[in-house]
């Protein structure tokens, strides 16, 4: 009896394992029978947009997918929200998971390109750009940056919408009750990040960011007051270079001194709601932070500069900015009406409606006069800062595979170390420029 | 009270019939014993680090209760616009449903599949036991990321991508090493020789199973539920990697959109936040005292 029944056990399971055996074949079947992955479609149809912002630029996307549908009555575009601090992960793990995941279009930034690139997700849109109403209509700053940050020479692999620039933000109102110059100077800035600061109530001339996204603004702040204009002096990074060593000295000895002692854990919310929140002089972040500045003290309290130049009436040194771009995913099933939202989304109105939401500087040409812009003052100043012809742009190494970890994981953590006064300005920047010498060397060798 | 102070060997004079005992020695407060330390020892600590806890929700409460752009210590005038922008603006009802759905599935498949094995764990021998109980520990060292690509790979062939049911055996799986353990130590604690009484009544193993032991379990099956749901509830990794729809996105991954690359808006943050944190708090509120015994409970038998 006990036999029979310890059979019919081992019969049960076997059949158990068979079923379950069968159902996973027939799925892994199904899953890829039938896709029609890479291919150019007919240009109607569904596609699925990826929103590397989503949540703060939802509404924006909405209205342009309502217009672009509007116009185009045959293709529905399926908007897909993804928050920013995990897009590139989210992006990664539907690659490494086979690419029928991704979707058709994606808002792509330089700062991860380059490794989207590598494995092969995009498609090249220059030729596209070529055939299209974009051809000449995009800025070449932004053009090149997001050339230089895919890594491969003459090829588009997204289409720039927007890019951001660094901003010196100031109170206005402290500024004149303390009878201060705004921070046009490097001189004015530091002596009014000191004559702001009250500690005992609770005052600060300047907050700085201390955890994570740190070094993308101590980079900023040290070439613009250097002045050193690239970033490479052959295959050797000019991070450590004696000028940008002393920039970076004055600029992280402010901490404790005119800023808060919490700023050493601030990432970038926790910055702007200390400067937000308090009694705090100046700020340096980029655009996209100014409807919260206008949203806590409104447009008469609160105005943004550029980053001053290094010497008083000389050129300004701005290092490049993560430019945002609409990249065409390869794996995409209906190219051609991928490729239509591109169009539509990158053109001139619908491009002036999006960086008017976000507060950021427009990729289409015709945008740049709009009159939202000259309303926006920041905006326009980065804008003129920009176009400037002496202004020279530092461009960071963006293309990089290992950008990402050495100028986050890899470094933010002396950083803090620097500010803590446990390692010197020279022995922090020796760090960093070992680590980018050997990740150019490595990334030099695979490209031949 | 004489009694107790009796014990502690004070003199007391017995009362009479209907008399009111007398106060002793004019003192009406029990006297603390002298191995005991100063109530303020105990209550200052304790207090202050109630008030080290409280402050973070109080600042949740601050800024999603006060206007946008007020720098007020107090949440006057009180508003409630962010609830209303991330109600209905930014999903959260949407959200909201879906991760009661997430939580409530991926509680009730976890303690069924916990109950089983846990059961087997509890009553029969087999061989490699130990070995089994050690994998099921170690499993807990496993971090979820490290699965990611493989998990997203299976649940792509099954066709399980942006469905909640990723999500959720995702989630059961996660949580039954750690719920298998804790049952198995509940089970322990109910004597086998009750179950052993009902089999020569006549029940077979299930019925004695679900009429004996499964009522005593109540605590334990409360702490490895609740504890199932809130785990779910409160995941980010699994619903933003394998659900890509805006109307199948669970509250961690919805809070997570609040932050944008530049700018975050704090009153709606704080607000997701209460939304997300309210349902957890009514929870333990209810059933922290089970919580607490079941826990304990399961934990001390091996």
């Amino acid at each position: 009896m006990n036999q029979d029944l310890r059979r019919r056990a081992r019969i049960r399971s076997l059949l158990a394992l068979g079923v379950s055996a069968t159902l996973a074949l027939t799925a892994t079947a199904c899953g890829d029978s039938g896709t029609e992955a890479g291919s150019e479609g007919d240009g109607k149809g569904k596609i699925v947009f990826w929103d590397n912002n989503g949540g703060v630029r939802t509404d924006v996307w909405k209205k342009i997918i309502a217009e672009f549908e509007k116009e185009n009555p045959d293709i529905d575009v399926e908007y897909v929200g993804i928050p920013i601090a995990d897009v590139q992960s989210k992006y990664d793990t539907a690659i490494q998971g086979g690419g029928d995941s991704l979707p058709d279009v994606g808002m792509v930034g330089t700062a991860y390109l380059a490794n989207m690139v590598a494995q092969g997700a995009l498609e090249p849109v220059t030729d596209r750009i070529e055939d299209s109403s974009l051809k000449g209509k995009l800025v070449k700053g932004m053009v090149d940056s997001v050339e230089a940050a895919g890594g491969q020479d003459g090829e588009l692999f997204t289409v720039p919408t927007s890019a951001n620039q660094g901003v010196l933000w100031y109170r206005t109102d402290l500024f004149d009750k303390a009878g201060l110059e705004p921070p046009t100077t490097w001189e004015n800035f530091y002596k009014a990040a000191e004559e702001l600061t009250d500690k005992k109530n609770n005052r600060f001339g300047f907050t700085i960011r201390g955890g994570a996204g740190s070094i993308a603004q101590a980079l900023e702040m040290m070439y613009a007051q250097s002045g050193i204009d690239s970033f490479w002096d052959g295959d050797k990074t000019t991070v450590n270079a004696p000028e940008n060593v002393k920039a970076l000295e004055k600029y992280a000895a402010l901490y404790n001194k005119v800023t808060p002692k919490a700023d050493l854990n601030n990432d970038f919310t926790k910055m702007v709601a200390t400067f937000t929140g308090g009694e705090v002089g100046m700020l340096q972040h980029n655009l996209g932070s100014y409807t919260d500045h206008v949203k806590a003290f409104g447009e008469e309290k609160i105005d943004g500069l550029p980053m001053p130049p290094s010497e008083d009436g000389g050129p300004r040194t701005m290092v490049s900015n993560p430019v945002d771009g609409l990249g065409l995913f390869k794996a995409g099933k209906n190219k051609a009406a991928a490729w239509k939202f591109i169009e539509f989304a990158a053109s001139a109105e619908m491009n002036s409606l999006w960086n008017e939401s976000a507060g950021a500087i427009p990729a289409h040409t015709d945008a740049a006069d709009d009159e939202w812009i000259g309303k926006a003052k920041p905006t326009k100043t980065a804008m003129e800062s920009l176009d400037d012809p002496d202004t020279r742009i530092v461009q960071l190494p963006y293309y990089l595979p290992d950008w990402n970890s050495i100028s986050k994981a890899d470094t933010e953590p002396n950083f803090q170390k620097l500010l803590l006064g446990q390692m010197t300005a020279k022995e922090f920047a020796d760090d960093l420029a070992k680590r980018l010498d050997a990740a150019q060397a490595e990334w030099k060798e695979q490209m031949g | 009270m004489t009694a107790a102070l009796a014990e502690k060997g004070a003199h007391v004079p017995a009362p009479a019939d209907g008399e009111t005992p007398p106060p002793v020695e004019g003192r009406t407060r029990r006297r603390r014993p002298a191995d005991q330390p100063p109530r303020w020892q105990i209550f200052l600590p304790l207090g202050l680090y109630l008030l080290f806890t409280l402050i973070p929700f109080y600042w949740m409460l601050l800024f999603a209760l006060r206007p946008a752009g007020s720098t007020s210590l107090v949440p006057w005038p009180v508003t409630f616009e962010h609830f209303e922008k991330v109600w209905n603006e930014r999903s959260f009802g949407t959200y909201f449903l879906n991760s009661t759905y997430v939580g409530i599935a991926s509680m009730v498949m976890t303690t069924v599949v916990a109950l089983a094995g846990g059961y087997a764990l509890a009553r029969f021998r087999f061989r490699l036991k130990n070995a089994f109980m050690l994998a099921l520990l170690c499993s807990q060292f496993i971090p979820g990321a490290l699965m990611l690509v493989p998990l997203f790979e299976t649940f792509r062939n099954l066709q399980l991508i942006n469905s909640v049911w990723s999500v959720i055996i995702a989630e059961t799986v996660f949580q039954l090493p750690l719920s298998m353990i804790l049952i198995s130590g509940f089970i322990k604690n109910v004597p086998e020789s009750l179950e052993e009484a009902a089999w020569v009544d006549g029940c077979s193993r299930i019925r004695a199973f679900l009429a004996i032991v499964l009522p005593m379990l109540r605590p334990g099956l409360i702490a490895v539920g609740s504890f199932a749901f809130v785990h779910s509830w409160n995941h980010f990794l699994f619903a933003l990697m394998f659900l890509s729809s805006q109307d199948k996105q669970t509250i961690p991954v919805g809070l997570n959109t609040l932050i944008g690359a530049d700018s975050v808006d704090l009153g709606a943050l704080a607000a997701g936040g209460v939304v997300a944190a309210v349902p957890v708090v009514i929870i333990f509120a209810f059933i922290q005292k089970w919580l607490i015994t079941g826990f304990s409970a399961g934990a001390v038998k091996g």
